[in-house]
This record gives C-alpha cells, sequence and structure tokens, in this order.
C-alpha cells in the first residue's frame, strides 16, 4: 500500500462481541470498587497505609500509563518531523492510543486523589520547585494538544457521518458549520502543537523519573539515582516504537485485519538503537554507584531488577538486532512485548517494588479493589480503542476501499479551503498560546527559586511564648524548713497549681538519706562538686551569672545573714529565662533530679521512674459523668461504673478480695493450690466461715442475691463502693445478703467515689473478728485518725494502705497470715533499703547488722493493741451458758454466749519466733497432731535456716471443739443453730453436713493457738526498742570493743526503753545458748569481741 | 537517527552540567539556613522517662480523639509507634544496654515528630504549595488547596506526615505543626515542650539550642554522644536530639547531609531554567520540521514516482 493512497478508514464491524462483554464485565466490577473508594475513602478498599501512600494505582494507572503512552509522541516526531511520512498510518492509532492512556491517567487519579474536588487547584497555586506541579501542568498541557492533534480523526469521523447519513447525522447536521471549522482551524495548526507535544512528553516523561528523587532514602539503591529523569525519558523514547508495532499486530489479529509488516519491520529496526543509548546509560549509571549497590538488603527487589534487565534490556536488545527476528510477526511481537514489559517493570519498580520506607511495619500488596479498579481502567481503555477505531477514522483502510475512491477526507480538504492570511492568523495565535505557556513556566520556576531563599535564608526574630505557668518569683517554698525534717508533702506553686489534678507529692527525707549514705551533695547543689549530679557544676554556673550580674553573693542569697537555705525556685524559676536561657525551669529541675537519681539505681531498689507513683492522680468528680438521680439499685451503680471502666470487672472478679481464696505459695504443702482459702481455713475467732455464709456475706466485697449465697461469678454483683466510698456513709447491712443499708444515699456515694483510704480498707479489716482490733492488734480502729504515737505511717505521714500494699490492677501486694492467699508481698525494706540506719551515727553499722537476722517490726513495734483491747484468748467450751456479763479491768465483757469466756490484752508485747515466710497451716479436714495443744498456722523458719528473721507475732489461744474419732476440728453453726439451742452437737453436725464432712458424733475441746503476724504500729524511731530491751545490759557495753570510746554508752539506743518489759526476747527458746550479742550471731563466730563477763 | 542520537545524548549532557553546577548554589542556600535564626525543639533522650504527657499534651491541643486507654498506659511501648492522623508525636521505648562505652543504663525513650526540616522536602514537594515553611520554621499544611496525592509523605526522609486513608470526601495529611499559630505568624511554645516533666524537650532558637547541647555534650561526655542528630540531617532539622546510645538504635536512622529536595529541585530548575532547554529542543524540532517539508514537497512527485517503481 502506498502511503499516498492512504486513506484511514472507520472500521464498521460489529462492536458488541463476546470480547467486549468481557471488557464491561470487568469494567462494571472496577467501577463498583471505584464507587466503593468514592463512598467509604481509601481506606476500605486499598492496602494504602501511612508508610505506603501510593500504590499500583500510582505505580501501573499512572507511571506506566505515562510511560507506555510514549508510541504517541515518539510516531509523531518520527512522522511529522523527521520525515519518516511512510509510517503515516501508524501515526493515528499511535496518538489514539496516548490520548486515551493518558486520560486513563486522569481518571486512575481521580480515584487515587483524596480531595479530587481540588483537582483544578494547581492551575493557580503554582509550585515551582515541585516536581510533581511540573509533571501535572505537562500532563495537563500534553493532553490537550494529543486532544488537538486526535481532534481531526474524530471531526472527519463526524463529517463522515453526516456525508453518510447515518444515525445520529440528523442531530450532527445542526452543528454541521461548526465542526467544519473547527477541524480546518486545527489542521492549520496543528504541527505547532506537534512539535509541542515533543517538547512536552520529554519534559514529563523525564520529570516523572524526577519524582522518586525525592526520597533516597526510601528507594533501593539498585534504581535510586539522580540520573533518573534521563533514564525515564530514553526508557519512554525506547519503548514508543514497541508500543506502536503491539497495537498494530494486536488490533489487526483482533480486527481480522492483514498486519502491516512491510511497515513494521523497519519501524523495528530503530528500536534496537534506543534500547542500545538507554542500556548505555543505564549500565554506565549503575557501574559508576557499583559500590553502593545493595543486592542483599531485599532479596524481591534484586529478582525484579535482575528480570528488568535480562529480559527487558538484554534479550530484545539481542532479538530486535536479528533481522529474521524482525520479519518474523510472532518473534517481532514477542521482543516488542518484552521492551514493553521491561520498561513497564521498571516503572513498577522504581515507584514499588524498590520502595522501602525504614519504618514500615508490613509490606505493601495491592488489595483486590486495587487491582479491580486497575483492570477495570485497563480494560476501558481496549474499550474505547475498538470504540474509536470502530466509528471513526483511525486505522488504515484496507486497500480495496482505498483504490475504490477518494477517501472523504481528501474530498473534505477541498471543501475547507482557508485563505493563507487567516492561516497565518491561526498559527500566530497558536505561537503567543505557546509563548505564554513558556513565560508563565519560566515565572513560576524563578518565583520558586526566590521564594524558597526567602523562607529559608532569611533571619526572622520570632516572638518565644512563655509557658502559661504563672510563676511567683521568690515566692516561699515551706517544703525547705528551717530544721531537717524526716517526712513532708512537697509543695511548691507549680505542683499547687496542679492540686486538683494530683495528690501532693510525698517525700521521704529520711529514707533518701539512707540512699546516698547521708551525702547530702547528690542531691543538693554543693559547689565544685559535678560528679554523680545532673546539672551544672555550680561553682561554673555562679561564675557565669556573676559575670552578667557583677554583684556579690548577698545579691541572690539576700537572707545569708540569717544562714537560711537559698530556695531551689530563686534560681530555676521557669524555663528559657532571658538571663541564662539555658538553665532549666524549676519543674525540670526537680523531675531530673529525682528521676537522673533513680533511673541509675540498680532495678533491685524500685526507685519509681514513672509519674504516678509520686503524683498520684485526683479521682476526678463523677458528679458529671454519672447522671443518674433518685431510689436506684446498687447493681444499677455497678454496671455504670463497668461501662466507663470495662477492664476492672474482670480484674476484681480475680482478685482475692472478690474470690476469698487465690495463689497461696507460702503455706507449706499448698504451695502451687489456687483453691486454699477464707473458707479452707480454721480460725480461733469464729472457728470457720463455711456454715455461717448467712452471716458472712456482708464481708466479701459483692452484693448477695441471698443471704449466705455469695455471687461469685456475675460482674453486676461488685461492690464497688464499699472501697471506693469518700463520703464514709456506706455501711454493709448484714441481714441483707451485703446490699447496702436502705439509709446510704447511693447516688450521692457514686458521685463521689475516690482512691480507698484507710478508713475504706478499715471497713472490714479493723473489725475483724467482730469487732474494733478483736483480731489484728495492730489494725485499731483508731488507724482513721492515726496520730504519730499510734502508727507512724499512717499518723505521722498520713499514708494510705496502698502506698504499701501496692495495687495494681486490683490485686493488692500482701497478705493474712491465716489466710496467707498472696498477690505480692509488702516489705519495709522496699522503701527502708536493707541498710536502713545510715546516718544514726555510731549504732548505725550494729543495728544495719540486724537487719539480716531481725526483721524492722521486731523493734519498731515494741507493743501492739496500744489503743483499743484485742482478744487474746477464747474458750469455747464455757459457750451457751447463761452466765451474767462482767466487764473486765480494760472495760470489755469478760463473757459471750456464743464465744465463752474471753481475755483481752491491750499493750501487748508480742511473742518472736523466727520466720522465713512460710507457714503451716491447718487446712479444714486435716487431722490434728496433738490433743493438748496444737496450732493453726505456725512461722516456718529456724535459726540456721538464712532467709528466717526474727518477727513478732500475736498469739491467741482458743478452746475450740473437735472430733474425737476422726481426729479433725470442726466448724460449728452458731447462726440459726447453736445460737437457739445452745447444742454443740447439733450445730457441729449442721456444720459438718454444709461442708461435706464426716462426723462421728464425738466431740471434746481441744486448746489451739493461732498466729497472727504484727505490721501496723511502728513506732517512731526514737522510741523503738533500745540494745538492753533484748540483750543484757553488760552485753551491750560499747567498751567491749571500743576500749577507748568515751561517753558512748550515754547513747540513748543502748538503754533499756521499755524497763516494764522483763524478758522481751527469749533467746533460748529461739534456738540460741545465751544472749547472741555474748555467744555471737547465727552466722559469725563469737570473733574478736570480747569474751562474755566472768 | 543519527540525529535524534545526537539530541538525546546532547540533553543529557547539558542537564548533567546543569544538575552539578546548581547544586553548589543550593548548598549555599542551606548555609544561610542553617546560621539563620529559626526556633527549634532539643530532645535530650538521656533524661526522657518515657511519661507520655507530651503525647497527652499534643492530643490536648490539636483536638485530636482520645486514645482508648488513658496516657498513662505504659503497655504502648510494645510496639515501636510512629505518628499517625490521630497522634502528630509518639514516643518509644528502647529498652536494653546501650553500647558498652556509654554510661546510661537500660531502657532509652525517644520521641518521634515531624522534625521540621530547614529544607522540608514535603513543601518542596507539594504541587499546590499546601505545606509552607512558617518564618519561624514550622512546617504547616493548608488543606483547603491540598489534593490528597500523599507525594509529601513519599518525600518526607523521616516518614513523618500521616493520612486520613478512611476519610472518603475531605482526608487531610496530618502531622505535627510545631502548635504554630500562622495566623499571628508567631511561634508558640509546644504543648509537648511545655508538659515535659524533666525538659527533655527544651524549646527556643535553634542557634541557643545548638549551643546548648553542645555544652551538655562536653560537660558530660560520659553520657552523651559526641553527635547532634538533626544538626545537619536532611539538610538540618528543628528539632535536635542528643543520645547516649547509637542514635540508629534508637531509630534515629541516617541521612544524607543533603535535602533531597535540593537535589530534585536542582534538577527542576536546571534543565528548565528560563525555559532554554525546552524552547532550544522546540526550535531545533521546528527547524527541522520546517526542513523536511519543504524536501518533501520538492521531492514529493519524485518520491511517489520512486515507491511506485520500487512496488513495481
Amino acid at each position: 500500500m502506498s502511503p499516498h493512497h492512504f486513506h484511514p478508514q472507520p472500521l464498521k464491524k460489529k462492536f458488541f462481541t463476546p470480547g467486549t462483554f468481557v471488557l464491561m464485565v470487568l469494567m462494571g466490577i472496577g467501577t463498583s470498587f471505584g464507587l466503593a473508594r468514592l463512598l467509604t475513602g481509601l481506606q476500605s478498599v486499598t492496602n494504602l497505609n501511612n508508610s505506603y501512600p501510593w500504590g499500583i494505582w500510582i505505580a501501573i494507572d499512572v507511571a506506566c500509563g505515562v510511560a507506555l503512552a510514549a508510541g504517541g509522541f515518539t510516531t509523531a516526531a518520527l512522522v511529522d518531523i523527521f520525515g519518516g511520512k511512510k509510517y503515516h498510518p501508524l501515526l493515528r492509532p499511535a496518538v489514539l492510543t496516548a490520548w486515551l492512556g493518558y486520560v486513563m491517567v486522569a481518571i486512575g487519579l481521580m480515584f487515587d486523589l483524596g480531595r479530587y474536588w481540588n483537582i483544578w487547584q494547581p492551575m493557580f497555586h503554582w509550585q515551582g520547585n515541585s516536581v510533581m506541579f511540573e509533571l501535572a501542568m505537562c500532563v495537563m498541557a500534553y493532553l490537550i494538544v494529543l486532544t488537538f492533534e486526535i481532534a481531526p480523526s474524530i471531526l472527519e469521523g463526524l463529517k463522515e457521518r453526516i456525508a453518510k447519513n447515518e444515525w445520529g447525522a440528523g442531530l450532527l447536521k445542526k452543528v454541521e458549520k461548526p465542526v467544519l471549522v473547527i477541524h480546518s482551524w486545527i489542521k492549520i495548526i496543528l504541527p505547532i502543537f506537534i512539535i509541542a507535544g515533543v517538547v512536552l512528553s520529554s519534559m514529563h516523561q523525564s520529570s516523572l523519573g524526577t519524582v522518586m528523587v525525592i526520597s533516597p532514602t526510601k528507594l533501593s539503591t539498585l534504581w535510586y539515582t539522580p540520573w533518573l529523569p534521563l533514564l525515564f525519558l530514553l526508557s519512554a523514547i525506547m519503548v514508543g516504537f514497541p508500543m506502536v508495532i503491539l497495537e498494530s499486530i494486536s488490533s489487526s489479529k483482533g480486527l481480522k485485519r492483514p498486519v502491516e509488516m512491510e511497515l513494521l519491520e523497519p519501524l523495528s529496526s530503530k528500536i534496537p538503537i534506543f534500547i542500545g543509548v538507554y542500556a548505555w546509560f543505564k549500565f554506565g549509571d549503575l557501574a559508576f554507584r557499583f559500590n553502593e549497590l545493595n543486592f542483599v538488603e531485599y532479596p524481591g527487589a534484586t529478582v525484579a531488577f535482575a528480570i528488568e534487565i535480562i529480559m527487558g534490556i538484554i534479550v530484545p536488545f539481542i532479538l530486535l538486532s536479528m533481522k529474521s527476528v524482525r520479519r518474523s510477526k510472532g518473534w517481532l511481537l514477542t521482543s516488542c512485548l518484552l521492551v514493553i514489559f521491561g520498561v513497564a517493570l521498571n516503572r513498577i519498580n522504581v515507584f514499588l517494588v524498590g520502595y522501602h520506607p525504614t519504618f514500615a511495619k508490613v509490606n505493601y500488596y495491592p488489595a483486590v479493589g486495587e487491582i479491580a479498579l486497575t483492570v477495570g481502567l485497563i480494560a476501558f481503555l481496549i474499550f474505547l480503542y475498538r470504540f474509536f477505531v470502530n466509528y471513526f477514522p483511525i486505522l488504515p483502510a484496507i486497500e480495496e476501499i482505498s483504490e475504490a475512491e477518494p477517501s472523504i477526507e481528501e474530498k473534505m480538504e477541498k471543501e475547507e479551503h482557508i485563505r493563507p492570511v487567516t492561516a497565518w492568523v491561526f498559527r500566530g495565535i497558536a505561537v503567543v498560546f505557546l509563548l505564554t505557556f513558556i513565560i508563565l513556566y519560566v515565572v513560576i520556576h524563578q518565583k520558586a527559586i526566590k521564594a524558597s531563599s526567602l523562607t529559608y535564608g532569611e533571619a526572622f526574630i520570632t516572638k518565644i511564648l512563655q509557658p502559661q505557668v504563672e510563676e511567683e518569683k521568690g515566692s516561699p517554698h515551706q517544703f525547705r524548713p528551717e530544721k531537717y525534717r524526716n517526712y513532708y508533702m512537697m509543695n511548691s506553686p507549680l505542683l499547687n497549681e496542679k492540686i486538683s489534678y494530683y495528690e501532693p507529692v510525698r517525700f521521704s527525707h529520711r529514707s533518701h538519706d539512707n540512699y546516698v549514705n547521708g551525702d547530702c551533695g547528690k542531691c543538693h547543689h554543693r559547689v565544685g562538686d559535678s560528679s554523680n549530679r545532673i546539672g551544672d557544676d555550680l561553682k561554673e554556673m555562679h561564675a557565669s551569672i556573676e559575670v552578667k550580674i557583677g554583684g556579690s553573693c548577698s545579691n541572690c542569697h539576700k537572707d545569708l545573714a540569717e544562714k537560711t537555705f537559698q530556695k531551689c525556685g530563686d534560681c530555676h524559676a521557669s524555663s528559657n529565662e532571658a538571663d541564662y536561657p539555658t538553665r532549666i525551669g524549676l519543674k525540670g529541675a526537680y523531675h531530673r533530679q529525682c528521676i537522673g537519681c533513680h533511673r541509675e539505681q540498680p532495678p533491685t531498689t524500685k526507685a519509681p521512674v514513672d509519674c504516678v507513683s509520686c503524683h498520684h492522680p485526683i479521682t476526678p468528680d463523677h458528679t458529671e459523668l454519672i447522671k443518674m438521680a433518685g431510689n436506684i439499685s446498687p447493681q444499677a451503680i455497678t454496671l455504670q461504673c463497668l461501662e466507663c471502666h470495662p477492664k476492672v470487672g474482670q480484674d476484681v472478679m480475680n482478685s482475692a478480695h472478690w474470690n476469698w481464696k487465690g495463689l497461696t505459695p507460702s503455706i507449706s504443702g499448698h504451695e502451687h493450690s489456687i483453691t486454699t482459702g477464707l473458707l479452707m481455713v480454721m480460725d480461733n475467732y469464729t472457728i470457720s466461715l463455711r456454715p455461717d455464709l448467712v452471716n458472712s456475706s456482708a464481708l466479701h466485697i459483692g452484693y448477695s442475691p441471698k443471704p449466705g449465697d455469695i455471687d461469685f461469678n456475675n460482674l453486676r454483683s461488685i461492690d464497688c463502693l464499699v472501697c471506693h466510698d469518700t463520703t464514709g456513709t456506706y455501711r454493709k447491712d448484714e441481714n441483707r445478703g451485703g446490699l447496702p443499708v436502705a439509709s446510704v444515699n447511693l447516688v450521692e456515694v457514686a458521685h463521689k467515689v475516690g482512691r480507698p483510704s484507710r478508713s475504706n480498707c478499715g471497713l472490714c479489716h479493723y473489725y475483724a473478728a467482730g469487732g474494733p482490733n478483736y483480731k489484728h492488734g495492730d489494725l485499731e480502729g483508731e488507724a482513721v485518725n492515726a496520730d504519730p504515737e499510734m502508727d507512724v505511717h499512717m499518723g505521722m505521714a498520713d499514708m494510705r494502705c496502698q502506698e504499701c500494699h501496692k495495687t495494681s490492677a486490683h490485686q493488692i501486694a500482701g497478705m493474712s497470715f491465716n489466710v496467707p492467699v498472696t498477690e505480692g508481698r509488702v516489705r519495709c525494706e522496699s522503701c527502708h533499703s536493707e541498710t536502713p540506719h545510715g546516718i544514726t551515727g555510731y549504732l548505725s553499722r550494729h543495728l544495719d547488722d540486724h537487719v539480716r537476722t531481725v526483721s524492722c517490726e521486731t523493734c519498731h513495734i515494741p507493743s501492739f493493741a496500744r489503743k483499743a483491747p484485742t482478744l487474746m484468748a477464747t474458750d469455747f467450751s464455757t459457750a451457751g451458758q447463761d452466765r451474767t456479763t462482767k466487764l473486765d479491768s480494760l472495760g470489755m465483757p469478760d463473757y459471750n454466749k456464743n464465744q465463752g469466756s474471753l481475755t483481752w490484752g491491750k499493750n501487748v508485747v508480742p511473742v518472736y519466733k523466727w520466720y522465713n515466710g512460710t507457714r503451716k497451716s491447718y487446712i479444714m479436714g486435716d487431722k490434728i497432731d496433738s490433743i493438748d495443744y496444737m496450732e493453726l498456722n505456725t512461722p516456718q523458719g529456724e535459726k540456721h535456716i538464712p532467709e528466717s528473721r526474727i518477727f513478732p507475732f500475736k498469739l491467741h489461744t482458743a478452746v475450740q471443739p473437735y472430733d474425737t474419732e476422726n481426729n479433725i476440728l470442726v466448724p460449728v453453726k452458731f447462726k440459726d443453730e447453736f445460737e437457739k439451742n445452745n447444742d454443740w452437737n447439733k450445730a457441729i453436725t449442721s456444720a459438718m453436713k454444709s461442708v461435706n464432712l464426716d462426723y462421728s458424733g464425738k466431740y471434746g475441746f481441744v486448746k489451739t493457738g493461732m498466729y497472727t503476724s504484727i505490721h501496723h504500729e511502728v513506732v517512731r524511731a526514737k522510741q523503738a526498742l533500745g540494745c538492753a530491751d533484748c540483750h543484757r545490759v553488760e552485753a551491750v557495753s560499747c567498751k567491749r570493743c571500743h576500749k577507748n570510746a568515751q561517753g558512748m554508752d550515754e547513747l540513748s539506743h543502748t538503754q533499756m526503753m521499755y524497763p516494764e518489759v522483763k524478758n522481751r526476747m527469749d533467746f533460748k527458746s529461739l534456738g540460741y545458748e545465751d544472749d547472741p550479742a555474748i555467744m555471737g550471731g547465727r552466722f559469725y563466730m563469737k570473733l574478736g569481741r570480747g569474751k562474755p563477763p566472768e | 537517527m543519527d540525529r535524534r542520537l545526537f539530541l538525546t545524548t546532547g540533553f543529557a549532557a547539558l542537564s548533567g552540567a546543569v544538575l552539578a553546577s546548581e547544586t553548589k548554589s543550593s548548598e549555599n542556600r542551606e548555609i544561610k539556613a542553617i546560621e539563620s535564626a529559626q526556633v527549634g525543639c532539643l530532645v535530650d533522650t538521656t533524661l526522657c522517662i518515657g511519661c507520655r504527657k507530651c503525647e497527652e499534651a499534643c492530643n490536648r491541643r490539636n483536638n485530636l480523639p482520645r486514645p482508648e486507654n488513658p496516657f498513662t498506659d505504659q503497655t504502648v511501648f510494645r510496639d515501636r509507634r510512629r505518628p499517625t492522623e490521630g497522634a502528630f508525636t509518639v514516643v518509644n521505648e528502647y529498652p536494653g544496654m546501650p553500647s558498652p562505652d556509654q554510661k546510661q543504663i537500660g531502657t532509652t525513650h525517644c520521641k518521634v515528630q515531624c522534625m521540621h526540616c530547614l529544607t522540608p522536602s514535603c513543601v518542596s514537594a507539594c504541587l499546590v504549595g499546601a505545606m509552607t515553611k512558617q518564618m519561624d520554621g514550622s512546617v504547616v499544611y493548608n488543606k483547603n488547596i491540598c489534593l490528597g496525592c500523599r507525594y509529601c509523605m513519599v518525600a518526607c526522609p523521616f516518614e513523618i506526615p500521616a493520612y486520613e486513608f478512611s476519610e472518603p470526601l475531605k482526608p487531610k495529611v496530618r502531622k505535627c505543626e510545631f502548635c504554630a499559630d500562622y495566623k499571628t505568624k508567631q511561634g508558640a511554645n509546644p504543648a509537648c515542650a511545655a508538659a515535659c516533666p524533666t525538659e527533655t524537650l527544651v524549646f527556643g532558637k535553634r542557634q541557643e539550642l545548638l549551643a546548648l547541647a553542645r555544652s551538655r555534650i562536653k560537660n558530660r561526655p560520659d553520657r552523651y554522644l559526641d553527635y547532634i542528630y538533626g544538626e545537619y540531617e536532611a539538610g538540618g532539622t528543628s528539632w535536635l536530639y542528643l543520645t547516649g546510645r547509637p542514635m540508629k538504635e534508637i531509630d534515629l536512622v541516617p541521612m544524607p547531609i543533603k535535602s533531597p529536595a535540593v537535589t530534585t529541585e536542582s534538577i527542576q530548575h536546571g534543565i528548565f531554567k528560563f525555559g532554554i532547554i525546552p524552547m532550544a529542543l522546540y526550535g531545533f524540532l521546528a527547524g527541522l520540521m520546517w526542513k523536511n517539508r519543504k524536501s518533501e514537497e520538492k521531492n514529493e512527485l519524485k518520491k511517489t514516482e520512486q515507491t511506485e517503481r520500487g512496488k513495481q
């Protein structure tokens, strides 16, 4: 076919073939995903995330779309500029493909852009520094150019339609005139736009590469190079002709037309040259950067790289260099496909495969929706291509038709002749349009360059706002007292400002003295010593200030004459102050001073570095949060609590306070048991709680559906208020199964919930065994308003229970000695360290030596039950008699009909026993070992075991019933049984039945002892036991060893502090031969400590 | 075809030359920027205790959605978090001993947020200028003109900007904006720094912060690595980091000294300087076309005869 007889013709074949329907189905699927994206956002349809902001919609729809549309500008350049007229038949399909390609890019972008409705913004907001801006403008301009280039085909198609009076001609006839005019205009100025198209393509094909140059840290070294724009341009040129060949062959096949091999063969001979040029630069760049290339880091990327290089560059280069390949239709198609595949893979590699964000948590793989939309778009492209070639003159006509009659195009051209002057005017307008574009372009660029240097370069004084803290300079800090204080609440303006959010910070000065071995300079600035302290050296700091102020010490230290302390806040006020901007503010100074030191401590010291250990947040007022009023059930309040604190319900149900049982590692023989608990042990006060659940259900932290039936499995039954009430009005009703007494205003209590205080815990624990201090001896009702004489922690430091009984997730540390369910241990040493006597002077070493053998409580709790009497003995064998109750010397009743005769004690000296943290407990059903005297819970520990230390205990004795045949202690049902008929046998039978134990029917009485450990009622340090309280006076004479000591023996603590108590420590029963101060301690010999006096 | 080859090689050579020359001038600009008085923030990671007060303050200042668990929840440290559309700053925990010659013990915490680069890549990348660098040094976002193309996220070397992927119609790019109130053109004391209890975060002029950091390194060589992260990273950043252990261990990844934006801007302004290269290309192609058309018209008859003869 001669080029001169080339006449593009519409195919006019059947349009709706099965293939078209497949395309439409794919388009339909893509559209549905596209709609889903528009309606629900990118998240639901794509796998994009903050690490991978771009997916295949950018890599394939945009990057590959632009690259593969390169056939348009290369063919246009070849045919219209470089004089390759014979290739003219290939031009129109190539331009059509390019135009459709860019339309697809635009549509794809509309789905990918988050704020697609803003797409017009780049036209008015020029950002010349942005590669993306350049790309957007070029693509937009090129799309216009392509529209001009494709317009003649469309317009000719429309004209033909009119001429042949086909479908739609009637409507078209009305616009015939403008169609003709536009066609003639475009024909004139088309060459100008063709050149512009080539230039614009070169620009944006290269800019597409520059896009990823901005990501040197993310793009793999295999692809990242500043030469990416050049490589992109060259590869785009390279892929142009293969695309044209692919289109030609495939559309010929698909539309059943002969393949134009006589055109394609010479065209393909040019491809190896382009591949060669591209490969030259590509390999040159790789060779130049060879040392940087990292083939190991991402194996997948390396494979993709190898495929791109070998299959996309080397193989097609070799194939297309061979003439035989170029002449064979199949081989030509294969090698062109390889080139296209190579370039597409390159784009995908650069935009996706090689993109490795450092902090990505998951790798990106395209989602179904992304693939579907991409496939749908490609289907749409093919569909449109089919549509246009079918109805518009795009493809060259088959010979017979073209030779039969002159084409409509030629006929039209004759009709539309335009005068040369008019033509030149049009050309002029087009040139002006292009020039405007160029000028705008230059202006934008220059403006951008200037703007960026203005923004980044010129100094600008910024006003720095101070923090919104009103700092009163020189305000008094009450926490710096005139005299050293052991313990205090921190008080500073900064802290007081937050007083409604945080409880005051408690600070034990004394303990901290111990930690730093009495070195005050560890915390307080000391001139000339900066070792191990955070912050500037004071000497240097002073020097720098004095240079500025030029004054003397008293300039700042105004109260120097009175020799009071300089306040911290005088220097450290707020941060960033004008006179010395690098000096830290008071808040920072304090936190750093504390935390800086705490962080350097070994983990065993448990020095807190978190916020809440020091600043406990105050529970906010719940009035606004709990919108309830009137008469509501307590369970409704629990549900309201759980609504906002959902986790807490499960926490409570996992706790020992709820389950009344749990892990008991400290009971010998039951170390791994989790079923031992309150209902499994026997005690001296109530014998057993189990038969009397009717009574005891009020002791549970829950609401029972009916008295005696404790509901352990229902979240709704949790009684939040009993522990969290701050009004002090909440009480549980014994007769209503633990429900609150009717008079409590539940709503008000719920509005005022807060952290449990000593009175909340005390509500149950102070009243153990039926009355204040009856059971524990060291937990008196007085503890609510304790004074320092009673307990130094509660009275002087006003500490809450949970400050020692550390609580997390409603698991409360500490354990009862009788029911030792453990959720954490409480040790004095956690706060006071293993060497707590650090700074007391001469004695400290000797006292610290004791810590290994003697618990802190032994010396620091000289006696218990100092305020209220405690029960010391109960004789159940005398119960049930109608005896008149008398008050004893302590004012306590000596008899109770249910419990028998009672013995009371006040200010009781404890019993001292070795104790290693475990005990031997009597569990219900155990055989008793002696019918004379048995202990329910013997502390384990012996002198020779290193973990054992001497602890103080309260020992309560009782005479309680047992089964004389089975030799087991028996529970007794008091309520409804013994208290009515005073019959032991009936009460025991009923109780034994309820606990499923065999009862022989014969009972006797056995004397039992029960220990309760003493931890509370700690006295002030100066009231602790003296040496002579335990040791013989002659044994603790300092002069035994310190021969030259003068006046040492007058030290207060060597004296006897409680002379009224004789033989406090029975060393013989503890396993010593004699006073260890004379005979030597557990683990050392008598040493050179002098001989015991004769 | 030779002409074409010549053209492309020429184009490449030219662009290369421009690229090289332009890089130099951009670096000068960068140095000028470092010397200027911009605000910044110094993060002394050896002082950070991981209390997450900064996160809380940021959350409140920016009216972000409250997280499910309170900010005192320390279990979040199980993950290495990144700033998201709902949290512009996050603190991460890095357990384990630092390198043996460093004294600081155990866990390190490191805060992550927008670094507010001196030469921000996101600002350079944004095609409509929705990201702008303010006079005080903060990099802020203007949602009204944003297209949502997410090129800023690709461009950011620190991988900071986050995007509201779940928002169908009006998704925004979200990141720390240095609590800058750009209506008054004033920098503000950022909420995180104001809330920091240990003054791990110090807000001030960048110059002064650099001096402060250097003095800390000088005074406590046992505590600090002799390196200020952010002084030169990616062309310098407003946020500076001091550490007691190798930066890489706590996700302060190595960065090129040059901002990536400098490279792309050099290429852009180099190739398209005054539009010379595009115009030259246009002129060259136009000339070629003109020449070919002339010769074509002349030889039209001849050519036709030739092809017809060839066909026969």
